[in-house]
């Protein structure tokens, strides 16, 4: 968490329409401009960072260093492409921009992305790496866009003459299917300088490598902190109930008693729980972690009842002490399961197609609308999961009749 | 404005004038254009210790003599003389410039801004020259940045020890030194 001053130097020249990087060269380095932003003040809430662009008319400083996102993500709106490239001049005025921060107790960094080819000698960049290692400013250089010849050995000369033990650092990101962005997190431009980097580029590290492409649920921790904290804590809940109920089952499995219908309460529970966190997602798609979560549930209604059901016992005043809606399925469930063993595995999915009764367990949700077109669609996916199964269960017992 | 000590060490105990080193802030002391960074606090110690040299001096950079040093202290404290140890083989620093009680100068800022005092140096291995300021500046100062621009002809600037005569107040400028956020707590920033 080094106290850091950062600005960042962005091409905004003609070469940035290339289209090697996907969508467009310069989509990519506005991405990768936004991440870095973020990577900044999140390792340190007192870090500050400032844009300024290098092509266009000419060198321009878009924000001074700030500790506020939002200006620097208001800034990269609206930026036109056009002119050359003027490196040198670029350096300078960030070393002047950041000479002239608030708060002298930052470090100060430049950041590069060179797309362009540069039309600099080798000379003129060393003269300028020599200034900025004297002043004490790491640099650190990202090579993409254009493979010019000389253009990456001028570079790692600029770093030589500027690294000053090991501060400043080059990367160079040849086109390719990898988003700029995502080469760029794994590098120590992101994880700075290799102090345990800050856990916001450890997640989206490992978010990235895992291939998903984003954050859990699908929803960036940046963008909305709650909502994400939220849906890790129901989640963690959930999962921290079923343990509970399963550890409960296994122990009760042993004695036979009450082993069904604990599962089948905590059933319940899990399919109300996952869906309020589905219908909160703005996104609008079932993750497949959660189609996970939702056929691991559906299978453990499955398993259980086929155990210990003989020994039915009514109480189950533990499981339904608040939710008298959790209660009424629980009894439904007991009954339907003394009624005839051989289609209990249809409880559950008798109960989900009951669409009236689960859209008004919904209705009595906070933040739900059982109208909502992503909550209509769940309970017809679910239904269309439980219509097999009834299917296969209707034709067992008329198999069985036949016999 | 230099003064020699023209007697012998041993009758009095030079060592106690030239205490203020205890009182710098050592943790915050800064150099610019260092050659290893860090090597800037090597060069304050006792007055019997100067001539010692651990190996790691203050030097600046290949080809570039010019050295900025930024000293702050505990408190502030009253400076009578400065005394500088240099290199052998024309790396001593031949001036030396003072500027009190101003954070965060550059090079670019030391070479236009008037500095309070300035002093021409010599060569002083055996650290007994001191060189004396004009005291009413200098009566409270919560920390000295000193700027070397040149050296005696040597492609670098080195320097073996700085130490201050003078006398210590109690006073402290700033009641809240450092401020850490603890939003999001990293346990490798408390090792």
């Amino acid at each position: 968490m080094v106290l850091e001053a950062t600005m960042i130097c962005i091409d905004n020249s003609e070469w940035m329409r290339n289209g090697d990087y996907a969508p467009s060269r310069f989509q990519a380095q506005a991405d990768a401009v936004n991440l870095i932003c973020g990577a900044k003040t999140q390792s340190n809430p007192e870090n500050t960072v400032g844009v300024l662009t290098m092509a266009g008319k000419g060198v321009r400083v878009l924000v001074t260093p700030t500790s506020d996102l939002s200006k620097i993500l208001a800034c990269m709106h609206g930026l036109e492409i056009g002119g050359e490239m003027n490196l040198a001049a670029g350096i300078q005025v960030a070393q002047l921009a950041l000479k002239h921060r608030q708060n002298k107790k930052q470090q100060q960094r430049i950041i590069v992305f060179a797309g362009s080819p540069v039309k600099h000698d080798k000379k003129v960049l060393e003269l300028i790496g020599k200034k900025l290692k004297k002043n004490s400013v790491a640099l650190d250089i990202v090579d993409f866009g254009e493979e010019d010849d000389g253009k990456p050995e001028k570079l790692e000369a600029l770093l030589a003459t500027v690294n000053n033990n090991d501060s400043s650092h080059i990367v160079h990101v040849p086109s390719g299917p990898n988003a700029l962005s995502d080469v760029l997190i794994s590098t120590p431009i992101f994880t700075g300088d290799g102090e345990g980097g800050s856990g916001f580029a450890a997640a989206a590290a490992a978010a990235a490598a895992g291939g998903v492409s984003g954050f859990e649920f699908g929803v960036d921790p940046n963008l909305d902190p709650e909502l994400a904290l939220a849906l890790r804590v129901s989640m963690e809940e959930e999962r921290a109930r079923q343990e509970a109920a399963a550890k409960k089952a296994a122990e009760e499995a042993a004695k036979q008693e009450k082993g069904g219908e604990h599962p089948s309460g905590s059933q319940d529970a899990t399919m109300t729980e996952n869906t309020p966190p589905e219908a909160e997602n703005k996104k609008n798609d079932l993750t497949d972690e959660e189609n996970a979560l939702l056929q691991q549930a559906l299978a453990m209604s499955m398993d259980d009842p086929s155990t210990g059901h003989d020994l039915r016992d009514t109480d189950m005043s533990e499981a339904a002490v608040d939710d008298p809606d959790l209660a009424l399925a629980l009894q439904l469930s007991v009954q339907d399961s003394t009624k005839d063993s051989t289609s209990q595995q249809t409880d559950m999915s008798k109960l989900l197609a009951d669409q009236s009764f689960v859209s008004s367990i919904l209705a009595s949700l906070p933040g739900v609308d059982p109208n909502d077109p992503s909550v209509k669609d769940l309970l017809a996916s679910m239904q269309s999961q439980s219509e097999p199964q009834e299917k296969k269960s209707e034709d067992k017992p008329p198999k069985e009749e036949d016999k | 404005m230099a003064c020699m000590h023209d007697h012998s060490c041993e009758d009095h105990d030079c060592s106690s004038d030239w205490s203020l080193y205890k009182h710098i802030d050592l943790p915050k002391v800064s150099a610019l254009n260092e050659a290893i960074p860090g090597s800037v606090k090597s060069v304050f110690k006792a007055w019997e210790e100067r001539l010692l040299s651990s190996g790691d001096n203050l030097e600046s950079n290949e080809g570039d003599p010019e050295l900025l040093v930024y000293i702050p202290f505990t408190s502030d404290v009253k400076i009578k003389g400065i005394s500088i140890i240099g290199g052998a083989n024309g790396t001593s620093p031949s001036k030396m410039r003072a500027f009190i009680n101003r954070e965060g100068i550059d090079f670019s800022d030391a070479q236009s801004m008037q500095a309070v005092q300035e002093w021409d140096l010599v060569e002083n291995f055996q650290g007994v020259l001191e060189y004396q300021t004009r005291y009413s500046k200098f009566q409270s100062v919560a920390n000295i940045t000193l700027h070397f621009p040149e050296s005696f002809g040597g492609d670098t600037t080195q320097i073996q020890y700085i130490g201050f005569k003078g006398e210590a107040t109690k006073l402290k400028r700033d009641v809240v030194a450092t401020i850490v956020y603890e939003i999001t707590p990293n346990p490798s920033d408390h090792k």
